[in-house]
């Protein structure tokens, strides 16, 4: 018998021998761990798993083994010919455009043009399969496309139908079922349609200034040399404005934000964890309180305190590790289940397997949270007297367990911050949310604490069940601080949440309604624009028509500092890629200069820009200072003239950088336009301007809103059901809380039957103070929620706050739903006992 | 004959104007009120008195479970004021066995187990063989794998007795070991008492308010209010004291 070998430990086999008592006592611990473990052990290998997905799936995603691209200008045929040395070269392009039917009526589609090698890896899956040749090649006088299900539905349309594209149709040979290399889209306006290359240039949608991605795939020898050839493109052609992208760098969009909502998912799924050691540690405490006799009498014989700390700090590592073993084994099938169940909500196929980081870490977050929560009764029950045993007239005070376990605790919760923190992408995000987090636990604590006071402190009601209720708020033993903490934690991370998520719904409905535009329209050309103005003004209900001259550029240097080696401290962004620019003689409504000064109309100096105020503090720019802008090919020097502050809630037309007028007028390029229309003034303005103009692109505000708002709620169930964790895990520890005082409610009921009340009289008792105790939780958890929501709205997203019903509502209704149900359920049963029964067994 | 009229053999228990005082809800509450009192090795002494007499606390404070408020306590050679719980429960484990009215046998462990606690904690190689031994001492050799819940009272008295002894240590306390059991089941655990005494010739403590059960101690004292208000003993019995004191002495 391995408790009886003297090898062991003598604490050990104590511990060993003590869980021979079972574990039906520790119930709601292994529920509270298992439930916290899970949630983080499914985020963590559903991340991992996405992320090897990526990796694994690497080339297949990016279409090849490198990436080229170029906006707007054109891959020349020498750069091509050096290109193809490389290895294997597929062409594409991308862009946004209309595609109409013969009859006219046209929508935004996402249009890709390629060769006849696409793809390099994976497969085009379409209805009827084909393959490249069938789908797009020129048959007769019409040249393939295959599109996507959901335009085909949108339009009504079917293979064999005819679809125009710029100024030539083509016919639909198939229905796009899986693009294999779909994932490094980045976000998309429309469905796709896919055509030949060739095609492209006869559709009259190439022109200067275009929004066309130039794009070449190669696929290489040897994958793995792909670094070096990436270096090589660099090297060979280190001003040609090339974007480079590897197979290991594909869908980066995609990376990051798989990387922070698993970071976000990580910070919530602990909150639970956080919300599961409160029931972790009330179950170690009422543990300890039955085990003080035993405790007592090991004393009694000789067991010091360290033995007696050692045995049950053994015992409920044991407890929690076989409890870590389990939520991790439930926990790492998730992305299995996903990708079984609802394929179609993640954005690329998971690899299926056991992600031992992901698990480990998991399991430390467990291993900590239960040493975090346990280390206080633990560390007080050693220093139980051994006179307990005889004595009870001594009042048993709260004396604090040694300074050694404060420290423990205390480095436990460090341990668990600092991971948080430093594994995150976002040290500030994650240091904000675990600061709100236990900010929120103190204030629920103290609350808890100042609801019992005030329920000991108001005057004797003369109704003896509303003085009931109020007295066993605040009992000794009463479950309030519990269920306060606990339950209001949860309801407190789900009224944030919900408080942000309907405030940003009302924001982007608002603007639907409100002041969006109803239209964007882009690639418009110089030539159309007087055409373009006469159309929209010949349309009745249209109004608010914006112009705005769009071109594309890449900022090469910054004071002669090469944009890559500039320093920055935040706003990256602007200097990595190409950036819209605009050139205007006024200053823009929602814009308004922070220093320096606007240009005066008809300027006609050097080459000058003001500037977006934040990107520059970002950039650690001033007035005066110089910059190399690329614009067409051609290497601007500019000078900043001012700084603008920029209202991006305008939801207009919006730029960084923007040029005087002198400089870019007679550059080549396109214009874009916003204007607004009401009623059946919307769906006249889309039609008329679509058909009278083949290469202007209209995109509609209320479906990009719509689109934006689709992405929103996916991210928001993700947020949501790892938050109901925390809620699942509020309501196991206020079942134990209440069924910790089960039996003093059964004595309790029972002595009230003896001097008379009846059941029912009992049960409106029990009613009221739960209803008590879930609306002063479901207060405090709105209080809390809405802060916290305000914070991130107000000060994070610059959008009014506003305190919504919907949410508010449903925390009420939940708080009120579990405290009532689960009070009830245990008061029934307590009611359905007998008194002799009881009081026989007393 | 008292304490202070005993030949000159050093006390193994000794106490000088002991005081305890505890705090409890309703304000301070004094226990034990200057007591004075030596126990010679080998004595065997029954403390008397009502409910709340003091009598347990006194034993409390001589096993080192409480300390004292004021006054001086040495058990067999060992100043207990200002020792911490761990030296006391050091202190215990080496010295001391306690037999307590309501058994306290740890419910998960056998009746094996439970004897082997102490020897385990002593770190005794042999601790499962020597409490074997000891439960076929008090007559429970074929229950040692039995839990406490598959044991009558007296049985669990037994292992009790069994646990108390197993450490040999010197000197057995016991609180109302017969206050839990019937007549002839308590009869039955006094004279087992007194047998592993007299072969053991440790020093036996018992607090009891059964008057038959002291009078078969060398001594009897008798409290009241937390103070000795009698302390007699009979002149054979401390003969057969005086001279084990000077045999271990």
């Amino acid at each position: 018998m391995i408790s009886r070998r003297s090898a062991i430990p003598v604490w050990f086999r104590f511990a060993l021998r003590e869980l021979r008592g079972g574990l039906s006592g520790f119930k709601i611990f292994m529920g509270c761990l298992i439930l916290g473990v899970m949630a983080l052990a499914s985020i963590g290998s559903l991340t991992r798993a996405i992320e090897q997905g990526l990796a694994d799936q690497g080339q297949i995603i990016l279409g090849g083994d490198i990436e080229v691209s170029k906006f707007q200008i054109p891959i020349t045929p020498e750069e091509d010919a050096w290109l193809s040395t490389l290895g294997d070269l597929a062409t594409s392009s991308r862009l946004r455009t209309m595609a109409r039917t013969p009859d006219g009526s046209g929508t935004l589609v996402e249009l890709r043009a390629v060769d006849q090698l696409y793809p390099l890896y994976g497969e085009l899956v379409t209805t009827p399969s084909q393959d490249n040749a069938a789908l797009f090649d020129k048959r007769g006088d019409h040249y393939g496309t295959a599109i996507s299900p959901l335009l085909a539905d949108n339009m009504e349309l079917a293979v064999g139908d005819k679809l125009r594209l710029g100024t030539i149709e083509f016919e639909i040979r198939a229905l796009i079922d899986s693009e294999p290399d779909k994932a490094n889209q980045g976000f998309e306006l429309g469905p796709s349609v896919m055509i030949r290359e060739a095609a492209l240039a006869e559709t009259g949608l190439v022109t200067v200034g275009s929004l066309i991605n130039h794009v070449r795939k190669i696929r290489i020898a040897n994958p793995l040399q792909v670094d070096a050839v990436r270096a090589q493109i660099r090297e060979e052609y280190p001003t040609a404005g090339w974007r480079v992208r590897t197979h290991k760098t594909s869908a980066a969009g995609l990376r990051r934000f798989i990387d922070r909502m698993g970071e976000f998912l990580v910070l919530v799924g602990l909150t639970a964890l956080v919300v599961g050691g409160l029931g972790v540690g009330n179950a170690v405490t009422g543990y300890m309180d039955r085990k003080t006799k035993t405790i007592a009498t090991l004393k009694i014989l000789g067991a010091e305190g360290g033995t007696v700390f050692k045995v049950y700090f053994a015992q409920i590592m044991i407890i929690g590790v076989l409890s870590i073993i389990i939520g991790l084994i439930a926990g790492m099938w998730l992305p299995a289940v996903l990708a079984e169940f609802l394929p179609d909500t993640l954005p690329v196929s998971p690899t299926q397997g056991i992600y031992p980081d992901a698990l480990g870490l998991a399991a430390l977050y467990g291993l900590l949270i239960t040493i975090a929560f346990t280390a206080w009764p633990l560390g007080k029950a050693r220093d139980l007297p051994a006179v307990h045993l005889f004595r009870s007239i001594v009042s048993p005070g709260s004396k604090a367990p040694r300074l050694a376990y404060q420290i423990l605790i205390l480095a436990a919760v460090f341990t668990v911050v600092a991971l948080a923190i430093g594994l995150s992408g976002n040290a500030g995000l994650s240091a904000a949310f675990l600061a709100a987090t236990i900010v929120s636990l103190g204030l629920l604590w103290a609350t808890a604490r100042c609801i019992q006071y005030v329920a000991k402190k108001l005057p004797r009601q003369k109704n003896p069940l509303i003085r009931m209720a109020i007295a066993n708020l605040h009992r000794p033993g009463a479950a309030t601080t519990s269920v306060v903490v606990s339950l209001g934690l949860g309801l407190t991370l789900f009224a944030s949440l919900a408080l942000i998520q309907g405030n940003l719904d009302e924001r982007l409905e608002g603007e639907v309604s409100g002041q969006a535009p109803a239209f964007f329209f882009v690639d418009i050309q110089g030539s159309d624009l007087t055409d373009f103005k006469d159309t929209v003004g010949g349309i009745e209900g249209v109004s608010d028509l914006r112009l705005v001259p769009n071109l594309r550029g890449k900022v090469k240097s910054l004071n002669g500092v090469p944009a890559q080696d500039w320093e920055t401290t935040g706003s990256r962004w602007v200097l990595s890629g190409d950036r819209g620019l605009t050139y205007s003689d006024d200053l823009p409504a929602s814009n308004q200069i922070v220093e320096g000064d606007w240009w005066p109309k008809g300027y006609s100096g050097p080459p000058q820009i003001s500037m977006g105020a934040e990107v520059a503090r970002d950039l650690g720019l001033s007035i005066g200072d110089t910059l190399v802008i690329t614009v067409l090919g051609v290497d601007l020097e500019v000078t900043i003239r001012s700084f603008r502050e920029i209202n991006w809630g305008s939801m207009g037309f919006n730029f960084v950088i923007m040029f005087d007028p002198n400089t870019l007028r007679d550059a080549p390029h396109t214009w874009m336009a916003t204007l607004k229309a009401e009623g059946d003034a919307e769906r006249v303005a889309h039609n008329t301007i679509t058909r009278t103009f083949d290469t202007v692109t209209a995109i509609r505000m209320k479906e990009v809103l719509e689109r934006v708002n689709v992405m929103l709620e996916q991210v928001s169930v993700a947020i949501s059901a790892t938050a109901i964790v925390a809620i699942f895990a509020g309501v196991l520890v206020l079942a134990g809380a209440i069924a910790a005082g089960f039996r003093q409610r059964l004595y309790e009921s029972v002595i009230l039957k003896v001097v008379g009340a009846v059941k029912s009289q009992i049960l409106r008792a029990y009613l009221l103070e739960y209803l008590l105790l879930g609306v002063i939780t479901a207060t405090i958890a709105l209080g809390l929620g809405a802060l916290a929501g305000w914070a991130v709205v107000e000060k994070q997203m610059n959008i009014t706050f506003t305190l919504l019903p919907g949410p508010m509502v449903t925390v009420v209704a939940i708080s009120l739903g579990i405290t009532i149900l689960f009070g009830l359920a245990s008061s029934l049963k307590a009611l359905s006992a007998t008194p002799n029964s009881v009081l026989r067994s007393e | 004959m008292t304490a202070s009229d005993a030949p000159t053999t050093n006390p193994i228990i000794s106490l000088n104007d002991v005081s305890l005082t505890l705090s409890s809800g309703a304000g301070p509450v004094r226990i034990i009120r200057h007591v004075s009192l030596d126990i010679l090795p080998g004595e065997t002494v029954g403390i008397v008195g009502p409910s709340g007499s003091g009598k347990s606390s006194l034993m409390s404070l001589m096993t080192g479970l409480e300390q004292v408020t004021s006054g001086d306590l040495i058990v067999d050679g060992l100043s207990l004021p200002g020792c911490d719980e761990d030296r006391l429960a050091k202190h215990r484990l080496d010295r001391i066995g306690i037999v307590m009215q309501a058994f306290h046998l740890i419910p998960t462990m056998t009746a094996l187990e439970n004897v082997a606690v102490p020897l385990e904690l002593a770190g005794i190689k042999d601790a499962f063989e020597r409490a074997e031994r000891e439960l076929d001492a008090v007559g429970l050799g074929h229950r040692i794998e039995h839990y406490p819940a598959q044991l009558s009272g007296g049985e669990q008295q037994r292992v009790a007795l069994a646990r108390a002894i197993a450490p040999e240590p010197a000197m057995l306390f016991g609180d109302e070991p017969t206050g839990n059991l019937d007549g002839n089941t308590g009869h039955a655990i006094i004279d087992l008492i007194f047998e592993l005494q007299r072969k053991r010739s440790s020093t036996l403590i018992l607090v009891t308010h059964d008057p038959s059960l002291a009078d078969r101690c060398d001594r009897v004292i008798s409290m009241s209010d937390g103070e000795i208000v009698d302390d007699t003993g009979n002149t054979a019995s401390v003969q057969i004291a005086d001279e084990t004191a000077e045999r271990t002495s």
